[in-house]
């Protein structure tokens, strides 16, 4: 278990709460089988291969657990108790690729024009202007601010293009928050989570979660929109070669518009967060 | 029979046929802009055609993030990546960063380059710049490419010969078949057939074809 570093005391999501059952969801953590179940009184639990117990955290429509011992509570994302948001569980998106190249992949919009071509970006529509990323350490958490770009329909409640504000929070390995301009509520953000579960170095479960102010959309289109999107995601992050992370400068040419997937892989290292990564190509 | 690996014989001429290019596709598969994933050896290739018809063969490898360059698109006679539309032009070189449309891209950030040349409707690759050009098989047509799942010496060898340049008589007809080793011990077999071959003759030519890749395929896991 020594390769899962630091990692192995961090929180993952496993499972979404209200799919529990009785009989559960086997699956694996870090290449460890595990089962997610709800016991008699419908409590979440996980148990490892041996059926000995993991921790367990109920918290944002998901079922969390975790490998070791963390010293640290789950983040938290105050917004999602903020009254009027609606709060989506998107459902899981299985890739075959390293849960770290799944986070980086969601850090970044330079992608959106070619990706996600007349959703959330489109030519000429290219630039990435310049924004500010940090590593906050009194949260220990990736910070990118003031990231904008153009979007020709930057959600489903939106019309016509815009130029969308972002914020990116990375608060765990393995998971991000997004902020980005609400459309029908101006002053404040919509909240888009991407919840990754490691299964192996180059396999994962993806469990986006949503928290939106968004009257009119009916929930099965968010949750088709959202779906759309990742899928989209999904073939470029199956096709990255080598399919870890390389944490080590060298091997990937990154520029401006990658500051935040930079950071991200600098904290990963001074974390020792390395599940997923390769260090120093042989 | 024609058999190589060294300079082979191959028509009456009594000329040679280097076999330092590799066959790696069908002229035909790769129409104009568009890419497609190809191998030479240990090498993922992307080989793509740009939109006046040069043919490319490239490592299979954004070096910005690592995207397979055979999923981009080819826009007049540059290719680009599907992940940031990074565009790559002549020698491999990149020369747009769509993030950053002022930037002038560093000389530096580059695709490795294969060699690449096409003859008889066949694209054949090489790591280095071969001395001469791939062979070229008069009155012969590129017909289709097949993959086999057994060792291309276990191909060439059912089909009478060795080596990556192999001349048969398959349903009746005189094809041309070149060997191509692909990775995890399979093979690809590109097929030339008479070019004034009726389209019953060419329907019979890829049963039998096809019937030779059961049969090889067979052997082989029957040996494993
Ligand atoms: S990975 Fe190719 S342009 Fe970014
Ligand atoms: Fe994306």
């Amino acid at each position: 278990m020594s390769e899962l570093g630091a990692m192995r005391d961090q929180w993952y999501p496993v499972a979404m709460t209200k799919q529990l059952t009785a009989q559960g969801r086997d699956t694996l953590l870090m290449g460890a089988p595990i089962r997610v179940f709800a016991d008699d009184g419908g409590t979440p639990k996980v148990t490892d291969g041996a059926g000995r117990a993991l921790p367990v955290i109920d918290r944002f429509g998901h079922v969390w657990t975790s490998l070791g011992q963390p010293e640290k509570d789950l983040f938290t994302i105050p917004e999602v108790d903020q009254p009027g948001r609606r709060l989506v569980d998107v459902g899981v998106c299985r890739v075959r690729c390293s849960p770290l190249r799944a986070v980086e992949n969601f850090l970044d919009i330079a992608h959106f024009p070619f990706v996600h071509t007349d959703i959330l970006g489109s030519e000429p529509h290219t630039e990435v202007e310049r924004y500010e990323v940090e590593i906050r350490d009194d949260v220990d958490e990736v910070w990118a601010t003031k990231v904008k770009f153009f979007q020709p329909q930057a959600a489903k409640s939106a019309e016509g293009g815009i130029t969308t504000d972002y914020m990116y929070r990375v608060c765990a390995p393995t998971c991000s928050v997004l902020y980005k301009t609400c459309p029908p509520k101006p002053e404040e953000w919509d909240v888009i989570a991407l919840f990754v579960q490691p299964l192996t170095e180059t396999l994962c479960d993806v469990w986006p979660y949503m928290a939106l102010y968004d009257d009119d959309a009916e929930m099965t289109d968010l949750i088709h929109f959202q779906q759309m999107i990742f899928v989209q995601d999904r073939s470029v992050l199956e096709n990255q070669l080598p399919a870890l992370l390389p944490l080590d400068p060298g091997r990937e040419i990154p520029t401006r518009a990658d500051m935040t997937s930079i950071a991200y892989r600098r904290w990963l290292k001074r974390h020792g967060f390395t599940y997923g990564a390769q260090l120093v190509a042989a | 029979m024609i058999e190589s690996d060294a300079p082979v014989t191959l028509d009456d001429s009594g000329d040679t046929v280097p076999t330092d290019w590799t066959p790696a596709a069908l002229s035909d598969d790769i129409p104009a802009a568009s890419a497609a994933p190809g191998q030479l050896g240990a090498h993922d290739l992307a080989i793509w055609r740009s939109a006046s018809g040069r043919i490319a063969a490239w490592a299979d490898r954004c070096p910005h993030r690592g995207m397979r360059l055979s999923h981009g698109f080819v826009r007049g006679e540059r290719l680009s990546c599907i992940y940031h539309g990074w565009g790559y032009g002549e020698g491999g070189r990149c020369v747009r960063i769509p993030a950053h449309p002022e930037l002038a891209p560093p000389e530096a950030i580059r695709v490795p380059v294969f060699s690449a040349a096409e003859a008889s409707g066949v694209i054949w690759v090489a790591e280095d710049a071969p001395d001469s050009p791939p062979p070229e098989f008069p009155g012969l047509a590129a017909f289709r490419s097949l993959q086999v799942a057994a060792a291309p010496e276990a191909v060439a060898a059912a089909l009478g010969g060795t080596g990556t340049v192999i001349e048969a008589t398959l349903a009746g007809l005189s094809v041309v078949a070149l060997i191509q080793p692909l990775r995890d011990g399979a093979a690809g077999l590109h097929l030339l057939a008479p070019e004034d071959s009726d389209p019953a003759a060419l329907d019979a030519l890829s049963a039998a074809v096809e019937a030779l890749r059961r049969r090889v395929e067979a052997a082989e896991e029957a040996a494993a």
